[in-house]
């Protein structure tokens, strides 16, 4: 299926937290419009994650068994949210899915989505020490590829460099 | 008994049979606690600096705990910091095994932002690239696995091929095993004269030699008496955790991105009939073992060859770079891109605001989610088949913890 195929299809099942979708679309001066090129995504609410992979995961017609990659962004210092990005993949359909939640940068706060896919849990760990993003349930919220005493979250726009770890000088 | 032998377990003698010299047997049955022992962070079963913290009753596994992050160089980070061409030389440095391939999977991800054509010229170079680099990732997998398991010799046949493929390389851009070649919108130069005619020299004689691997690794007794029905990964399993590439095929699922969702010119070959996908069957023993991982790995290489065989066929002189600007603006917008590695999808997701410098450059290497299996997988398990485990995944630490 298509991306708009499938857009339609959780709307016709009524995809937990489904709140719209975004499709790339050319410039337009005349509406002072930039445009935006890539991929087409569907926007969830964040803490209705879970439940919206579960039922990606069971339908037939969709069945993304696989999340390959489950991330953060920080488009900017001034911007509200966070970007909570999740790429699945059918290997029964060959098709994939963008998935896009936003969430507020006061309260980093989502269920993990562990529950559903096992492969999450690396992913979440990862995401939780770089963005300080909490995930409610998670099994073993421990960091995974900085050290455990790390101060600070790393891929912030806001982050700021430290000057010495340990006594190791880091300018 | 002392109170430190108590503390550490239990010590009972039983008295046995007399034997019919005359002897007393005694039997001394010892049960001890669990031991904690760290694999790694320098081990060469782990193929780099990783720490495996193993939990094990004698000789068999009860846990076992990953622990990365010894080789994080903040590729990420980097990506949000330099130029969208700048970038190129780091993607070199997660899986320095498939060089190439990550040099093409971030190209793709930022032409995806960008509009933009590839000269078909430039797209065979990349894909004879790519695949012959998979040759190499794969005879390094193969050769590093049968030393893991204490078949010394493959390894150094195995380098004997990989150094002509090196050597190849360094003819076309001059690097051995870093080379930001695959560049934004091509290829960095065309190749030299005699080169194309040279690879094809190389797919002759690899032929050939590919089959001595697989008599002298891949279907050697006691190779498969190692391998076999260790580590298995049942297809649910292999769903679950996101495992990809030859982890995926090697539990029987058919897929492959390049014939599945394809990119570059795969899709033309795949309809040609260039290439075929191996899965694991289960041959020497259960579906998904590690036997069959070995297995699809090495039908692989053949395969990739062939795909070698028809860029050769059909490349054309012609243009090998699009025109692009030296400093780039990429288009506001967001992409992921996966594409086939050697060890799995390898994905690439950025996002631009229009500016020279990257917002997001996140890198979905396939060895961390392949890795996340172990946790799984060892529990249960004697020590030494931890060894032929870890050894069948394939991972790149380079790529883990980038």
């Amino acid at each position: 299926m298509d991306f708009k195929a499938i857009y339609d299809h959780l709307q016709a099942i009524g995809a937990p937290g489904l709140e719209g979708c975004d499709e790339p679309r050319p410039a337009n001066k005349e509406k002072k419009d930039k445009g935006r090129a890539g991929d087409a995504y569907v926007l969830i609410d964040p803490q209705l994650l879970p439940q919206f992979l579960h039922v990606c995961r069971d339908d037939p017609r969709l069945s993304f068994e696989m999340v390959m990659d489950l991330t953060a962004t920080d488009p900017g210092k001034d911007d509200e949210n966070f970007w909570v990005n999740v790429q699945l993949i059918s290997v029964k359909h060959r098709h994939r899915l963008s998935v896009k939640s936003l969430l507020p940068k006061a309260e980093p706060k989502l269920p993990t989505c562990t529950t559903v896919h096992r492969s999450c849990q690396w992913h979440e760990r990862e995401c939780a020490e770089m963005y300080g993003i909490e995930f409610d349930g998670h099994p073993d919220p421990r960091h995974i590829l900085l050290p455990d005493d790390w101060v600070g979250f790393p891929l912030r726009k806001d982050y700021e460099f430290p000057e010495e770890y340990h006594g190791i000088s880091c300018k | 008994m002392t109170e430190q032998a108590q503390n550490q377990g239990t010590m009972t003698l039983t008295e046995g049979e007399t034997t019919a010299s005359g002897e007393r047997e005694f039997m001394l049955d010892v049960r001890t606690t669990d031991l904690e022992v760290n694999m790694g962070p320098q081990h060469p079963a782990t193929h780099g600096v990783m720490r495996i913290l193993i939990r094990c009753d004698g000789e068999l596994v009860t846990g076992a705990q990953p622990h990365l992050g010894y080789l994080h160089r903040c590729a990420e980070k980097i990506g949000e910091n330099v130029e969208w061409l700048q970038y190129l030389p780091y993607t070199d440095r997660y899986d320095y095994l498939a060089a190439m391939n990550n040099n093409l999977g971030y190209s793709m991800a930022v032409e995806a932002l960008m509009d933009i054509e590839i000269p078909r010229r430039a797209e065979l170079i990349r894909m004879i690239c790519a695949e012959l680099n998979r040759i190499g990732s794969h005879l390094i997998a193969f050769g590093t696995y049968g030393l893991d398991l204490g078949a010394f010799t493959p390894f150094l046949y195995m380098f004997r091929e990989r150094e002509w493929m090196m050597a190849l390389f360094e003819k076309i851009c001059g690097a051995r095993l870093t080379y930001s070649y695959i560049r934004i919108g091509g290829v960095f130069n065309d190749a030299p004269p005699g080169w194309l005619s040279e690879v094809e020299r190389f797919c002759d004689v690899f032929d050939e030699k590919w089959q001595e691997y697989v008599d002298l690794l891949m279907m050697n007794q006691i190779f498969i008496k190692r391998t076999a029905n260790v580590g298995v990964i049942p297809e649910k399993m292999a769903y679950d955790f996101g495992a990809s590439g030859p982890m995926l095929r090697g539990s029987g699922i058919d897929f492959d991105l390049r014939r599945d969702m394809p990119y570059s010119l795969y899709g033309e070959a795949a309809e040609a009939g260039a290439f075929d996908v191996p899965i694991g069957k289960g041959e020497m023993g259960t579906l998904g073992d590690s036997w069959d991982r070995v297995y699809v790995r090495t039908i692989e290489m053949a395969e990739s060859i062939k795909i070698v065989r028809w860029c050769l066929d059909q490349i054309q002189p012609g243009p090998v770079i699009a025109d692009i600007p030296k400093t780039l603006r990429i288009p506001i917008g967001e992409a992921y891109v996966g594409i086939e590695n050697p060890r799995g999808e390898l994905g690439h997701y950025v996002v631009s605001d229009g500016g020279k410098i990257a917002v997001r450059c996140r890198v979905r290497g396939p060895s961390f989610c392949n890795l996340a299996v172990l946790e799984e997988l060892l529990p249960g398990t004697f020590l030494a088949d931890a060894v032929a485990i870890i050894g069948s995944t394939d991972i790149v630490i380079g790529e883990t913890d980038r």
